[in-house]
């Protein structure tokens, strides 16, 4: 009887093993490597003929002369990626926030009070996906010119509707990224809010709670880990967007980290720059992510 | 320095017809590439080993030289300027393809090209009367195809290459000279392009499109008389006002605003004082992109620092009811602006020389070449290809006649060439301050 179980359980574990290679291997193929040829860019040199960056493999013989440049670019004399990163927190940070009082309204009625109509507004909530990112941005130039339907619209009600909004402004930007981002944001509040047992609510209310404080008290500490996943979700590609910025502003004035790499990217012989500031804004990333694995880690163990 | 720099597959394939009001499948690319930059792939060539280089160019061997302007030795390659032509070496190794053979059978002609930047149209027709098959293939920056050019792993026949990187090209034994014998279409060229500063003797290149650099304005909001200045300027037009996405061009700006002409200056106060007059433009909000054909026409900007080939274009993207007569295109009469061109070679790892000629030849047919002007917008430096000619043909509404690139400009204008390694770094990293840094 023991033996066999013990078989079996061998066999189950073969099974999980044989079941997760795929996405191992999937993982060491697209993230491992490819983060590995990151860094031996960042370590290597130029070829001085062509102006093109020349990856150095082994860990033994990196550079820092990238590295060092870099640094001296952020806080030497003449820096001008410190501002850009500067403006990339305060940009994604204020983004994050408005989407957050933004999505977790539509997120709790839809998970609490749509009722019958709870799958029409998933799809609702979903069709933005539909469309690709880049012509839900290109959709808004129009929207926000001078003329546009935007300027109208404020101007319908009494507001002053002549404002530039594609002249190179901050506010913008950062609207752009809200925009753009928070879908996900809504999604992921849902799945979490929805998973919370309603039995735990009644109970409250019962014990005499109420509902402002039932909320407080119960649905947003049981919907903490959803609000930092989703706030991850969201941020994460806020921070390294370039895309949204160039399209609303293109202002040197609002640049973001995400258009200093990019700009490393396209000049001839600042790959291994551009590199070296990747792996720098992957670094800073990853600390509120050790963060959000050693906070869900606990939330599961007290909640188990 | 080229126009097409980052721009992305997937954006325009054909222009839109002029009612179409298609105005958003330009704007579809991803264009704008920040910072850019592949004016020096030249720049400090240390590995070249030895000087290949002869002709003109014989100035001091290795490093550059302060004097701005003048031809100087980078690691060997010489640095073609006007007063000092380059005549390239022909090597033992790589010597032009025999006259009078015959072009290959079931063949697949390989062309390697920037985005949106040929007519799709003129390579079939090619195909058609030489029966070969196509495949083109793109590229985003000049960075990027010498970079995997440089790997030797490709078989392309035919590439657009930059002046400034056509050294390392020879050099490297990348391009393959020409046989003129298969040329004859040469003589439809400007009679420049049979001896230019950059090959003389057209060894290894014939021209493909030339064009200026100026300042596109809307006439109906923009009560300023044209000129370099017009971005300091701007301050009544705050968040109208734009330069070209593009390291050269952006400095080149500044440094012509105040009549300094040597667009190749290695001089670090100029280069210098060029950044500071650009700081000055955050005071009007300045916005930094390269969608000046569709800026302007739809009035997201005002005064914006423009290519003729694309403004060329940019009437095509006015809204419904917008009068042609808006749109302003100036180049200095004076000729004493940037001015640039692109060439077609024959590169050695292709399967197909003898078709690799013969395109090299179609694409300099008059007819061939207006074909490909109606999809690419930018102009070849063609004798018959004049300003009252596309716009009897209504390929060019006259009030954007200046767009159009006269033969004396690429005797008088400025080109912007490849820089010692240590001036493009200079300029990069003014460029890089301002552009990203305010």
């Amino acid at each position: 009887m023991r033996g066999s179980s013990r078989t079996d359980h061998r066999r189950g574990r073969l099974l999980w093993i044989g079941l997760a290679a795929p996405g191992a291997i999937w993982l060491l193929v697209l993230f491992v490597l490819p983060f590995y040829a990151m860094l031996s860019v960042a370590g290597g040199g130029i070829n001085a003929f062509f102006q093109t960056s020349v990856p150095i493999w082994n860990p033994l013989h990196w550079s820092t002369a990238n590295l060092s440049m870099v640094w001296s670019n952020i806080v030497g004399s003449g820096a001008f990626i410190g501002p850009a990163m500067l403006r990339t927190l305060i940009y994604t940070g204020i983004a994050a926030l408005l989407s957050l009082a933004i999505a977790y309204p539509v997120a709790y009625f839809v998970s609490r009070y749509a009722g019958r109509r709870k799958a029409l507004y998933l799809v609702l909530l979903i069709a933005p996906f539909w469309v690709s990112y880049m012509m839900r941005m290109l959709a808004w130039i129009d929207l926000l010119q001078q003329g546009g339907f935007f300027n109208k619209a404020l101007s319908s009600v009494g507001l002053p509707g002549n404002t530039d909004w594609l002249g190179g402004k901050s506010v913008t930007v950062i609207l752009g990224l809200v925009y753009g981002y928070i879908p996900y944001l809504i999604l992921v509040l849902y799945a979490g809010l929805d998973r919370i047992d309603g039995s735990l609510l009644d109970a409250a209310r019962d014990l005499g709670l109420s509902r402002w404080r039932t909320f407080w008290r119960v649905t947003v500490p049981l919907s903490k880990p959803t609000i930092i996943a989703g706030t991850f979700i969201t941020v994460l590609p806020m921070i390294g967007d370039y895309y949204t910025n160039q399209l609303m502003s293109a202002a040197p004035g609002t640049t973001m980290i995400g258009n200093v790499i990019e700009g490393q990217l396209e000049a001839a012989g600042q790959t291994g720059q551009g590199a070296v500031l990747s792996l720098m804004l992957l670094i800073v990333l990853l600390i509120p992510m050790i963060y959000y694995v050693i906070s869900t880690a606990r939330a599961s163990r007290e909640y188990a | 320095m080229h126009p097409r720099e980052g721009w992305s597959e997937g954006g325009i394939r054909r222009r839109p017809e002029p009612d179409e009001g298609d105005a958003i499948s330009r704007r579809q690319l991803l264009g704008a590439g920040a910072g850019v930059a592949l004016g020096a792939l030249l720049a400090g060539c240390g590995s070249s080993g030895g000087t290949g280089g002869t002709g003109g160019a014989g100035g001091g061997a290795g490093g550059a030289t302060s004097s701005s302007g003048a031809a100087s030795m980078s690691g060997g390659i010489p640095l073609a300027r006007p007063n000092t032509p380059v005549k390239w070496p022909i090597y033992s190794s790589n010597k032009p393809i025999a006259s009078g053979l015959k072009p290959e059978q079931n063949a697949t002609l390989q062309i390697y090209n920037w985005v949106a930047y040929i007519n799709e149209a003129v390579i079939k027709n090619f195909c058609k009367k030489y029966n070969c098959k196509y495949q083109l293939t793109t590229f985003n920056t000049m960075s990027e195809a010498m970079a995997k050019l440089g790997t030797g792993q490709l078989k392309f026949d035919v590439f657009i290459p930059t002046i400034d990187v056509l050294g390392p090209l020879v050099e490297s034994k990348l391009i393959r000279p020409l046989n003129q014998s298969y040329i004859p279409n040469i003589a439809n060229a400007w009679p420049d392009y049979r001896n230019p500063f950059y090959d003389q003797g057209w060894q290894y290149t014939t021209p493909y499109s030339i064009y200026t650099t100026g300042m596109a304005w809307r006439k109906d909001k923009v009560n300023l008389a044209p000129s370099w200045n017009m971005p300091w300027e701007g301050a009544k037009y705050k968040g109208k006002v734009a330069l070209l996405d593009d390291y050269r061009e952006g400095i080149s700006l500044a440094l012509l605003r105040d009549g300094k002409l040597d667009l190749n200056t290695t001089d670090p106060a100029q280069i210098q004082a060029a950044g500071s007059a650009l700081a000055q433009l955050s005071s009007v909000n300045i916005r930094i992109d390269n969608n000046d054909y569709t800026d302007v026409p739809t009035g997201k900007t005002w005064i914006h620092h423009a290519w003729s080939g694309d403004m060329a274009a940019s009437y095509q993207y006015l809204p419904k009811g917008t009068p042609i007569d808006v749109l302003g295109y100036w180049t200095p009469p004076d000729k004493k602006a940037p001015v640039n061109n692109d060439l077609m070679v024959n590169l050695t790892g292709g399967a197909n020389p003898v078709l690799a000629h013969l395109f090299i030849n179609y694409m300099l047919d008059v007819h061939n070449a207006i074909e490909n002007y109606t999809y690419v917008g930018y102009m070849q430096p063609l004798t018959a290809v004049t300003a009252p000619r596309l716009i009897k043909e209504k390929l060019l509404p006259p009030q954007l006649s200046s767009t159009v690139v006269l033969p004396s400009y690429f005797r008088e204008g400025l080109l912007e060439l490849e820089l010692p390694e240590s001036a493009n770094l200079a300029w990069e990293d003014t460029w890089n301050k301002f552009s990203k840094g305010l």
